[in-house]
């Protein structure tokens, strides 16, 4: 049965392509600087406030590895992509009940197990959109500015901030099974991600606080420790997976037992 | 066995309460009118009977499934069609698409014959449809996995007369041939037309359940006479008569008492003309519901209502 999942995918398809390009056009942006930012890295680096270069993780930002870890994706992939997921997410179910789709949706010998699962494997189509269309370009674009990166690592990149875009799809879905408004689960989900992305930022300016960075979904996939030191935390990866399951459990079962 | 048993079916949202102890069956082949004013509580009956909600208390069967055994409902609705009375289709998607999309769900065995009588324009997208086109479409979803039950909301509700006609024709047709057809209305001429028994649920109890012959002997005839003389009221009315216009030589009302009686009360007087018929269930329905406007007392969208 993959009804709903062959229709939710065309439907995520156009959102996908459109971001797939806009990102591709920022990074893009982002790379076309790197040479002249090089050069001044350094001075840069020791200009930034401390907060700044807290909230965004940089390091060796004059390296293209630490350029692209750093900076690039810790904005473009951990923070707006992460939120895109959530919003996307969001949407899946509420947007549904509130349209009466899920009535005739439900009419249909399907169980509701289904419809959410079905619902959430559509995200392969953003997924594998945004995934490889990244990749591509940074990777030639990396090459047009005369710098190399490994692209064992640039795919180790992607492969690795899976668990962690899952996360914030998950958020985004268990709002959405509770919450009785497109418009406020939509919100909401954006609005929580991103204070999570920044508590993580804050927690590591402080000792003190930096256990409640742990309790963020960011603290578990690090771009730049990836790119700059090649240490792919696969462990870490696997607490999001596990933490992506959860979610989605705790979404399934509070759609199962609610009125719609 | 009964294709729907519905037993002490009780749904709450806090104080409001939208069904109230329902009971009742739906044999397998009839055709039931399930009928009351907006709010009455109709929707509620029909997504507790989809699973769509969970009663408060009470239970139904579908088909022989326990709504409140959601694998078993699940299995069941392989042979369930559903009307909405809110038809909540995918808009960006063609009629085409969508029919594919359910027929990749449930079949669509019958759904080229369905097309025959029900024409929506298959290949505009849903968003361009009027109120009739969407409806129709609808109703060849609920039927084109040839279902041994359908339940449908409103079902005539943005169809032309000439559909509509069609639709009840059909509906007939269907019964015959040994399909359950349960609908709510609140057009209660329909209900009159096609339906074997109707059910009368007010601010979320049934208040009657009838054969449609019954009701309307029950319910006494409607009578209008035009006599040669003013009529004298005093003389006139008598305790059977309810609802009782007169208007100088014409009198109407409704008669619920023995009809020789009515008859022997009349050659006293000098009548000119006469109509004695079947009530409209507009005035059953009246009976039922008191004299106050329902749609008043019990607010359109009030909460007790369509969800």
């Amino acid at each position: 049965m993959t009804a709903i999942l062959r229709n939710e995918s065309a439907k995520l398809l156009r959102g996908a392509l459109l971001l797939t390009g806009l990102f591709a056009l920022l990074s893009a942006f982002f790379l076309a600087v790197f040479p002249g930012f090089a050069e001044e890295a350094a001075i840069i680096e020791e200009a930034f406030p401390p907060l700044l270069v807290g909230l965004l993780g940089f390091e060796e930002l004059h390296t293209i590895e630490g350029f692209v870890g750093g900076y690039l994706y810790s904005i473009i992939w951990v923070l707006l992509t992460g939120i895109y997921f959530a919003y996307v997410s969001a949407g899946l179910i509420v947007e549904d009940i509130r349209t009466r789709r899920m009535d005739l949706t439900l009419s249909n010998p399907v169980s509701r197990e289904s419809v959410v699962l079905q619902k959430v494997a559509a995200l392969w189509v953003p997924l594998v959109a945004l995934n490889v269309a990244l990749f591509a370009v940074l990777f030639v674009g990396v090459t047009v500015i005369g710098e190399t990166l490994d692209p064992v690592t640039l795919a180790m990149v992607h492969l690795l901030s899976i668990p962690y875009l899952l996360v914030c799809a998950g958020i985004g879905l268990v709002l959405s099974v509770t919450l009785d408004r497109v418009e406020t689960a939509q919100t909401a989900a954006l609005g929580f991600v991103f204070l999570l992305w920044l508590v993580e930022g804050v927690s590591t300016l402080d000792p003190d606080v930096e256990w409640i960075g742990a309790l963020t979904p960011r603290r578990y996939f690090d771009p730049s420790a990836i790119l700059v030191h090649e240490e792919y935390a696969l462990g870490d990866a696997g607490i999001l997976l596990g933490a992506f399951l959860v979610l989605l459990g705790i979404a399934t079962v509070v759609f199962v037992r609610r009125d719609i | 066995m009964p294709a729907i048993q519905i037993a002490d079916l009780t749904k709450r949202y806090g104080d409001i309460t939208a069904n109230d102890g329902v009971t009742f069956d739906v044999e397998s082949g009839e055709i039931f009118g399930y009928l009351g004013p907006n709010g009455a509580g109709k929707t509620t009956t029909i997504r507790l009977l989809l699973g769509l909600i969970n009663p408060t208390s009470g239970t139904a069967n579908v088909l022989g499934a326990d709504i409140r055994d959601r694998r078993a409902l699940t299995a069941t609705k392989a042979d369930v069609g559903y009307l909405p009375d809110d038809l909540g289709f995918e808009e960006r998607l063609t009629g085409r698409q969508a029919l594919e999309y359910f027929a990749r769900m449930r079949g669509d065995e019958r759904r080229d014959e369905l097309l025959e009588l029900f024409n929506p324009p298959l290949d505009r997208r849903i968003e361009t449809y009027s109120h009739g086109n969407k409806r129709m479409l609808g109703i060849v979803q609920a039927f084109m996995h040839d279902p041994d039950l359908v339940i449908m909301d409103e079902p005539t509700a943005g169809l032309d007369p000439l559909k509509q006609d069609r639709l009840y024709a059909f509906l007939e047709e269907e019964a015959g041939t040994g399909t359950t057809v349960f609908f709510s209305s609140h057009v209660l001429s329909e209900v009159q037309r096609i339906c074997d028994r109707v059910g009368i649920i007010r601010e979320g109890a049934l208040v009657a359940l009838e054969d449609i012959d019954v009701l309307l002997t029950q319910s006494g005839k409607d009578v209008w006479v035009h006599l040669a003389e003013p009529v004298d009221e005093e003389r006139f009315v008598t305790p059977a008569m309810i609802d009782v216009e007169i208007v100088d030589r014409t009198a109407r009302f409704t008669y619920t008492g023995e009809y020789n009686a009515l008859l022997a009360h009349l050659v006293q007087f000098d009548i000119e003309n006469i109509e004695i018929g079947d009530p409209q269930l507009d005035d059953i329905f009246k009976h039922y519901y008191g004299d106050d406007d329902p749609a008043e007392d019990h607010g359109d969208d009030g909460p007790a209502g369509e969800r």
